[in-house]
């Protein structure tokens, strides 16, 4: 096996990272790939809770990478989607426990066993950042249509082309009636100002609280907007490059749709 | 004040969003200028260099800056000249 090695990051915290990682991780073990989702937040796990699997933890990353225990030790398999493997983070230790070399090392072990590698960055460019790019091959970037969030992304993306990773840009967390409005970013101003590839738009969606209230994938319900997203975020990944882009579109109704008939709206 | 400025060159078109966006570019242009150190670095030696070919200048305090105003960022050079060369030195020998 030869798998690729995805980081998952951002620059600004809360943006969705993990639950991009968990959903994209989820739909590409959906299409039948052996995927591993690595917590990379050392000291404040949340992918775990996340993806419903805080009960099944017994050894973490740092226990791995420092060879404390065998990697099918640490990586716990989801039951629900049998090729998809948690590798948690630790709770107990700092990000300065583990060092970009020794990140290099485990994951050529990734590779060998697993068709996808998802490093569920941290938020920062601190040694978190560091560790999670370290073996990177490629680099996926949330970002939410908020000026916070593009300047912090805009760093990020400075990094990964430092480092010879190309990005792809994620924006997650989209308000089609603000859009319309406009008050909030479009994808068409985020790709503008951060000149990035765009590889997929999320709209924001209950049902991703509802997923992590009840650790049930966002991927698997099917009236997720959210998770649908993610799955044809995944099957870009996975070499359906063409895939069209789908823009979230304001949903407004019959009157809604009157109205701009008439030129009564605004 | 900064809001107002867009909304002036918006004109009508003065969305949020549009603000915001303006505001980013400007942002992303003086983090971009700021960031790159080496870059700054290599501009100083080789601005020193340059204007030393026709002024004696004092290096030490040949001063660089990146200014930003509410709608430019700009180049700042600062040197005291001690006084003009008289023959400008060759940067490179003549071809013929």
């Amino acid at each position: 096996m030869d798998g690729k090695i995805i980081v998952v990051t951002s620059g600004k915290g809360g943006v969705g990272k993990t639950t991009a990682t968990a959903s994209i991780g989820a739909a590409l073990a959906l299409e039948g790939k052996k995927v591993a989702v690595v917590d990379m937040d050392i000291g404040l796990r949340n992918l775990d809770v996340v993806m419903g699997l805080e009960n099944r933890i017994v050894f973490n990353i740092v226990d791995a990478v420092k060879g404390r225990c065998k990697l099918k030790q640490a990586a716990i398999k989801d039951r629900r989607l049998d090729k998809l493997f948690l590798i948690p983070a630790s709770q107990s230790d700092n990000k300065n426990v583990l060092d970009p070399e020794e990140m290099v090392r485990f994951s050529s072990m990734l590779r060998r066993h697993f068709d996808y590698v998802f490093m569920d960055c941290p938020a920062g460019i601190e040694r978190g950042f560091e560790n999670s790019v370290a073996a990177a091959d490629e680099a996926l970037v949330i970002c939410t249509p908020e000026v916070a969030a593009v300047r912090d992304a805009d760093r990020v993306i400075g990094l990964l082309y430092a480092r010879s990773i190309t990005p792809k840009l994620v924006v997650n967390r989209i308000v089609p009636a603000l859009v319309e409005r406009g008050d909030m970013l479009s994808h068409v101003d985020m790709v503008d100002v951060l000149s990035v590839e765009l590889i997929g738009l999320v709209e924001m969606d209950d049902q991703v609280v509802v997923s992590t209230n009840t650790g049930v994938p966002l991927v698997m319900q099917k009236t997720s907007k959210a998770g649908a997203a993610f799955r044809r975020i995944a099957m870009r990944l996975n070499g359906q490059v063409d895939l069209p882009i789908q823009v979230p579109e304001a949903s407004g109704g019959l009157f809604k749709r009157f109205r701009s008939k008439f030129g009564l709206k605004k | 004040m900064i809001t107002d400025f867009f909304k002036k060159i918006l004109g009508k078109k003065n969305e949020s969003k549009n603000v915001a966006k303006q505001r980013l570019k400007f942002a992303l242009i003086y983090d971009h200028l700021e960031v790159s150190e080496d870059i700054l670095e290599a501009l100083h030696k080789d601005m020193v260099e340059v204007i030393s070919r026709y002024f004696e200048i004092d290096q030490e305090a040949f001063k660089l800056d990146i200014r930003r105003s509410d709608e430019l960022s700009a180049l700042v050079v600062n040197t005291p000249i001690l006084s003009a060369k008289r023959k400008r030195k060759q940067a490179q020998p003549d071809p013929t």
